[in-house]
């Protein structure tokens, strides 16, 4: 069986996570369900009874669902973890994906820094390899953190000779 | 790129030139056409096209003259050069060691022009785009054979015993109807002549015969023109799926022309010759469509690198035509050969997947198509007509034996193992596939699951390799074999994440 990555992402993560859902699905979904209502008040007030719980559970629901439920679901799964011969990352929350990609195919080490992530003080590392299904990505690190397990991983990678196909 | 500055430098072939002109065919012919069904008489909308198109003839050519002016090549003892660029000069040099595979074909036009478009890819290739990808259009045939052995030309260890593994053999037109071209076919070819058509100002309803042949038959008789029109489609639809077959596959050859390099060639009118380096081949894919394997044949792809982005490896990877599953196989042992000499994947016995795996296939047919449909059919025939609710009632009658029986066989698809150097997955029920990839060849695993798979404890596990399709899936595998499998597969990449059992 195999062992969750010892390492969790930062505690931060989780503010960052329920910012990306108030940006992408939370937010959107919430301002049109309140638009809805105010219309349908001001111009149709007939509509209310059946519009109200029509909104309140096709758009409120889900979008406090998804904030409340995604960024601690996140936190609950996402790990690291670099081995010695191989580096290890737990990412999702619904569908749990878990990744093992060996460093001596490690082509190139990433650190990525979004908006939302300078905002928290964090950091994403990519670390591709010669396939797409074989790209491991560690988000929600710390900026230092990040940094510094970059250059662990990119040492490490450099050991290995050849074109890691 | 130092090593030698005294290589010369190569150019394109001049009727390059003549083959850019020819797109002007397609907007020439279609005003032809309009002129002709006008009369002669040509409105102002002909008048600015024919301007459009001048201007943009002018464009073309100039571009397409500094593009033949402006591009070099050569080959130097250790790379391939290419410069280009008018305003921006780009050098490239690829080492000829990263060169994967060269691949020549010539569409109609450049065929009749009898010139060819090299492209040798590289290791980058694979991911996005044309980034690793050099491109040359056009070359003389000759000399874009000659290039592509000076490309090729680096030196193999041991000769295959028997280079040929499979030529064109008219026996296998008869799997050309076993394909889905032969209703989806009919369609996107009514489709596109509609659209011609109506692109010239004609409407089929009103030619005269379309009419007549509507008003004889079309009310008064369903019960005969129904089944004539899905014979006719599916007379219709054989015959293109065998003109197209013969389009991709005339002049088939597969067969290792040296030690080192897998060649397909085929196409009638585009022609395709695809080189494939052993060292980039990291398996092979056994294709068994629903009707095809109905009919007894399969397909096979090649699982390489460097082929190009998605579209372009479906195009380039494959290496057999519909045929029968024994030569398939045989194909698949000839091309492994090269990878393996002792592995075949013939009908070996393939560890099945856990019952839990058929329940979520039915469950997933059940959910997923026959519930939505037949609550729309009912809540429509609640609100509309009481015929809809019968419909429903006769779609669930229907529908439920059918995705179980679906489900039983996408069950049954399911399957892995390890033989030898190999690994093998077979799973799917619309198309079955079965993948044999070179264990070394597996550079990570994913595992990805669900809450609901984890209940069930299956899990899907995924092998990245640098070839195909980049991740070969093993679907619902018993979560609890997944991990050990992986490791059995690719010894020492995740043993160290494992829980050690004592």
């Amino acid at each position: 069986m195999l062992r969750p990555p010892r390492h969790r992402v930062d505690p931060r993560a989780r503010r960052w996570w329920t910012l990306q859902a108030l940006l992408t699905f939370s937010g959107p979904a919430l301002l049109a369900a309140a638009a809805l209502l105010v219309l349908s008040a001001l111009l149709f007030a007939g509509a209310l009874p059946w519009l109200a719980p029509l909104v309140l559970a096709v758009l409120v629901v889900p979008a406090l669902g998804y904030l409340w439920t995604m960024p601690r679901w996140r936190y609950r799964v996402h790990a690291w973890e670099v081995g010695e011969q191989a580096v290890y990352a737990a990412a999702g929350w619904y569908w749990r994906t878990r990744r093992i990609a060996p460093l001596s195919r490690v082509q190139t080490v990433d650190t990525v820094r979004g908006p939302l992530q300078q905002l928290c003080g964090l950091a994403t590392v990519t670390v591709t390899t010669a396939s797409t299904a074989g790209d491991v990505k560690i988000a929600g690190l710390r900026a230092a953190d990040a940094e510094a397990l970059a250059d662990r991983i990119g040492a490490a990678a450099q050991l290995v000779r050849g074109d890691a196909t | 790129m130092t090593a030698d500055d005294h290589t010369p430098w190569r150019t394109l072939d001049p009727r390059t030139l003549a083959v850019h002109c020819s797109w002007l065919g397609a907007p020439l012919g279609s005003l032809a056409l309009t002129a002709l069904a006008t009369g002669g008489r040509l409105d102002a909308r002909a008048w600015i096209t024919l301007g459009a198109i001048a201007a943009v003839f002018a464009a073309v050519t100039a571009a397409g003259l500094i593009t033949y002016r402006r591009t070099r090549y050569r080959v130097t003892a250790d790379s391939f050069e290419l410069r280009t660029g008018l305003f921006t000069r780009r050098q490239r040099a690829v080492p000829l060691h990263r060169v994967r595979n060269v691949d020549l074909t010539a569409n109609p036009v450049q065929r009749l022009f009898g010139v060819t478009v090299l492209r040798a890819g590289t290791a980058g290739s694979g991911g996005g785009g044309s980034a690793g990808e050099l491109r040359l259009e056009a070359l003389s045939r000759p000399a874009a054979e000659r290039l592509r052995a000076e490309l090729l030309a680096r030196a193999g260890a041991d000769r295959h015993t028997d280079p040929l593994l499979a030529s064109f053999d008219p026996r296998r037109l008869r799997f050309a109807p076993l394909t889905f071209w032969v209703f989806g076919g009919v369609f996107a070819v009514a489709g596109a002549a509609y659209r011609v058509l109506h692109g010239v100002g004609l409407e089929p309803w009103r030619i005269g015969f379309v009419r007549r042949a509507f008003e004889d038959f079309g009310d008064s008789a369903l019960w005969l023109t129904i089944p004539l029109a899905l014979l006719a489609i599916a007379a219709v639809g054989s015959v293109g799926a065998v003109v197209l077959y013969l389009e991709n596959w005339w002049n088939y050859r597969l067969e290792w022309t040296d030690s080192a390099t897998l060649g397909v060639r085929r196409g009638l009118l585009t022609t395709r010759a695809v080189a494939i380096e052993r060292a980039r081949l990291r398996g092979v894919v056994l294709r068994e469509p629903l009707l095809l394997r109905a009919g007894g044949g399969a397909t096979v792809r090649a699982v390489a690198g460097g082929l190009g982005d998605r579209d372009e490896n479906r195009r380039r990877s494959a290496v057999l035509p519909p045929a029968t599953r024994a030569e398939a196989v045989r194909v698949c042992g000839g091309i492994l050969d090269g990878l393996a000499p002792d592995a075949l994947p013939a009908d070996r016995r393939l560890t099945p997947h856990p019952r839990r795996a058929l329940r979520r296939r039915t469950l997933r047919g059940l959910l997923g198509v026959v519930l939505p449909v037949t609550l729309t059919l009912a809540v429509l025939g609640a609100l509309l007509t009481p015929v809809l609710l019968y419909c429903a009632a006769g779609f669930a009658l229907v529908a439920v034996p059918v995705v179980r029986a679906l489900a039983h066989d996408a069950y049954r698809a399911l399957g892995h193992a390890i033989t030898g150097p190999l690994l093998l997955i077979r799973s799917g029920t619309f198309s079955r596939d079965t993948v044999a990839l070179n264990r070394d060849a597996v550079l990570a695993w994913t595992f990805t699951d669900t809450p609901f798979s984890r209940r069930a404890g299956l899990v899907t596990a995924t092998a990245a390799v640098a070839a195909g399709e980049d991740g070969y899936r093993v679907r619902d595998m018993s979560a609890d074999e997944a991990a050990d499998f992986a490791d059995a597969a690719t010894p020492g990449l995740i043993g160290e994440f494992l829980y050690r059992v004592p």
